[in-house]
């Protein structure tokens, strides 16, 4: 099997570690960019919160403060207020605006707008402001200041940190995805070689079984089912070359009986010819005799010659057509065309009504006694089955002659045969093995309907030509 | 003749014109001048001794400073102190407040060291100092008190100064019979026995009388002192007499209006008169012990 090579992109470690990386980025990206936010609105939620109660808290308890003028004592209690670390100022006005007590780094006037909320900031202190009441009375304002260095620092902090804990994440997914994907993919490459080593045949190859994960039991499922198929392998070989075996030995079974079959019937054609065409010539002649002489004589005797004659003659005819079909003394004779023209008329004597043309190309000349009969029988076989199920009007037999081997085609117009249906006569199981015994091929095609045609080639070699 | 009569005439429909734009202009006049007078010194100071809570003392009195502020068209801001020594001191040492509500014995002391002047007082009967222990306390009479707790306001208070004085009328000596403890208004006084802090309480009545009712009525008053007259209301030597006089007309004219009337409600007066400052000379002897 051909491998084509892949790209880097296409490989299964590349795309692995790429998703599997891709995945953590985008994942720890959300959480950290999460994280981030969840942080800052914590924290300024925690700042809002922490100024607006404290501020709530002073303007509510500084009325009293407020009312009494007693500002000593009200900056002594704020005092403690300003220790508070994200505290960056505090300023109490009273009834005119004028500041009475300022602690921190108070702001020069006009005095800060109010802001709701600290992300709204955008000088670094988050300024707000309550107006100090008394029984419901206005007795002045508080104005706060929150510096935000703090919150930011602490924002910074965390955001270091989560972005610290994802990027080590990343890192050790990247490293331990590598590593995996590396042993993974290795083991899989493994995996593939060792199939590629099988396909082309080599069953001794084993797999080393690693570890007991999914590729290991992989690894040793490959190395059970390559045993099996070696195993399998072997048996149906020693079944094909029983099988072949066998098949030649019936080959070489067939192609003796044929000759055996053949060598019979030229011996008794030989035979009724030598033999049983004497008897029949001495009888006509004794009888032609026999009838000459009692020309004047009785004419029962005269009748009874004639009759020994006529069933002479016909007994001759009968022998005559024998010997023909045991064996053609035409082929003998005259060669192949002229026993095939011969049986070819007669066929047509027999059957009028169907046209049979016949063709021939090339040197037909010395092809052999093999060739020669098997031709003659196939196509002797082949009008036996046309005269008796085809119900043809045309017939075409081609032989031909090519540079490398003799090509006999046969075909008719006639009803055709269904081939999926299995057939239970000899006639065409004959056919093949005769070409077969020759190292020919044999092909058969037809449809219902549509004729039937039948194609044998034949090697010739120099071994097959006999004269 | 015709000429001299109407040069007569006309003569009598100019002076006839005059004074009836006089009439009519004079009290814009007037009131332009009264009001100018005040506004030298705005916003004007209302200051009230801090004898009850600061969140008590602006809700009672921020009406009234909203009354005067309205009708003067002067701001007037309400300010106590922390405790009686500095609202005798800010009083005494620097005028600090240009209308003072305060005690009679403070008045009488302002008077004479910083030159404050009387220009009305609260249209009420006199009042005087209670002695009030819980409805189950076993003290019934003012003998009982030996060897007790009693809670007052700071020595410097009227109720305080009554109150001695009348228990060593009683043969009591308020530093050696019992333990005073000083509380730093009058509700905290009264607070301090109903909730068992102390034994008694020792208040002044106006006081006792706004207390929650639930409060007043679980106490029992014991023991009253002798009467005082009622609060005074004096303004700064440097205000105008005109000033002074638009302040006490409209104190005293405050129950003629409905406005004056709700504000006299709320605070649980009857009324002001015009102030006479020969009543508050009995009070030398209260500060004279």
């Amino acid at each position: 099997m051909h491998r084509k090579p892949i790209t880097l992109f296409q490989t299964l470690r590349f795309r692995l570690i790429a998703s599997v990386v891709s995945i953590e980025i985008i994942m720890l990206s959300l959480l950290v960019w999460n994280n981030i936010s969840i942080i800052q609105a914590t924290h300024t939620d925690r700042l809002r919160d922490t100024a607006t109660s404290m501020i709530q808290q002073i303007a509510r308890t500084s009325g009293n403060y407020m009312v009494a003028v007693d500002y000593a004592t009200l900056e002594d209690y704020l005092s403690n207020i300003i220790d508070y670390q994200e505290l960056s100022y505090l300023v109490i006005l009273d009834r005119d605006e004028h500041a009475v007590i300022a602690l921190g780094e108070f702001p020069v006037q006009p005095w800060p707008v109010q802001e709701t909320h600290p992300a709204q900031v955008t000088d670094g202190v988050f300024d707000i402001s309550d107006v100090i009441t008394v029984a419901g009375q206005p007795m002045g304002r508080v104005l706060m200041g929150f510096s935000l260095s703090l919150m930011d620092e602490a924002i910074r902090k965390s955001r270091t940190r989560g972005i610290s804990i994802a990027a080590a994440e990343i890192v050790l997914t990247v490293i331990v995805t590598v590593l995996i994907g590396l042993g993974l993919t290795r083991r899989l490459g493994i995996l593939a070689v060792a199939a590629q080593e099988v396909g082309k045949g080599d069953y001794s190859i084993k797999i080393p079984v690693e570890a007991a994960d999914e590729v290991g039991r992989t690894a040793s499922a490959f190395n059970y089912m390559v045993t099996e198929v070696s195993n399998r392998t072997q048996q149906l070989e020693a079944a094909e070359s029983k099988s072949r075996s066998l098949l030649a030995e019936n080959r070489n079974l067939v192609h003796t009986s044929l000759n055996v079959q053949e060598e019979e019937r030229k011996h008794l054609a030989r035979e009724l010819h030598d033999e049983l065409g004497q008897c029949i010539t001495a009888i006509q002649a004794d009888a032609e005799s026999i009838r000459d002489l009692s020309r004047d004589g009785d004419s029962r005797i005269k009748t009874s010659a004639s009759a020994i004659l006529d069933v002479s003659s016909r007994i001759y005819e009968v022998v005559h057509s024998m010997m023909q079909r045991l064996r053609p003394g035409v082929l003998d004779d005259l060669g192949l065309v002229e026993a095939l023209k011969d049986a070819i008329a007669a066929w047509q004597e027999r059957n009028p009504g169907t046209q049979c043309l016949f063709n021939v190309s090339g040197d037909l000349e010395n092809l052999g006694e093999r060739i020669n009969i098997t031709v003659y029988r196939i196509v002797q076989e082949c009008l036996t089955n046309i005269s008796k199920h085809a119900q043809a009007d045309n017939i075409t037999i081609a032989l031909t002659k090519a540079a490398d081997g003799l090509l006999l085609a046969i075909q008719d117009d006639g009803k055709g045969v269904d081939l999926s249906i299995p057939r239970s006569g000899l006639g065409l199981v004959g056919m093949r093995e005769r070409v077969e015994s020759l190292g020919g091929e044999f092909s058969l095609d037809s449809r219902e309907g549509d004729g039937l045609s039948i194609m044998i080639s034949v090697p010739l070699s120099g071994d097959e030509v006999q004269v | 003749m015709s000429v001299w009569r109407w040069c007569v005439d006309g003569v009598r429909s100019a002076c006839i014109v005059l004074c009836c734009s006089l009439i009519l202009v004079f009290p814009v006049l007037a009131a332009t001048e009264k009001n100018e007078s005040c506004q030298k010194n705005s916003p004007l100071v209302f200051g009230v001794l801090p004898f009850i809570s600061a969140e008590q003392l602006v809700f009672r009195f921020t009406p009234l400073v909203n009354y005067l502020s309205e009708n003067l068209q002067v701001p007037v801001r309400l300010e106590t102190a922390p405790d009686f020594v500095e609202f005798a001191r800010r009083t005494h040492e620097e005028s600090h407040y240009d209308i003072l509500f305060t005690a009679p014995h403070f008045f009488t002391r302002a008077k004479q060291k910083a030159g404050y002047r009387l220009i009305a007082s609260v249209d009420s009967p006199e009042m005087w100092a209670v002695i009030v222990v819980p409805k189950q306390s076993e003290i019934h009479v003012l003998q009982d008190l030996e060897g007790k707790r009693l809670a007052t306001v700071p020595p410097l208070g009227l109720a305080t100064l009554l109150v001695r004085k009348t228990l060593f009328e009683a043969g009591i000596d308020p530093d050696v019979d019992l333990d005073m403890v000083i509380t730093p208004t009058h509700d905290a006084s009264l607070l301090s026995s109903y909730h068992g802090v102390t034994d008694a309480s020792a208040l002044m009545q106006p006081p006792f009388e706004a207390a929650s009712e639930k409060v007043r009525d679980s106490m029992r008053i014991i023991a009253r002192t002798e009467s005082t007259p009622h609060i005074p209301i004096s303004v700064a030597p440097w205000l105008g007499e005109d000033c002074a006089a638009e302040i006490a007309e409209l104190l005293v004219n405050m129950g003629s209006t409905p406005e004056g009337k709700a504000v006299l409600q709320h605070n649980r007066f009857t009324g002001y008169r015009q102030g006479e400052p020969s009543i508050y000379e009995s009070l030398n002897d209260l500060l004279s012990r």
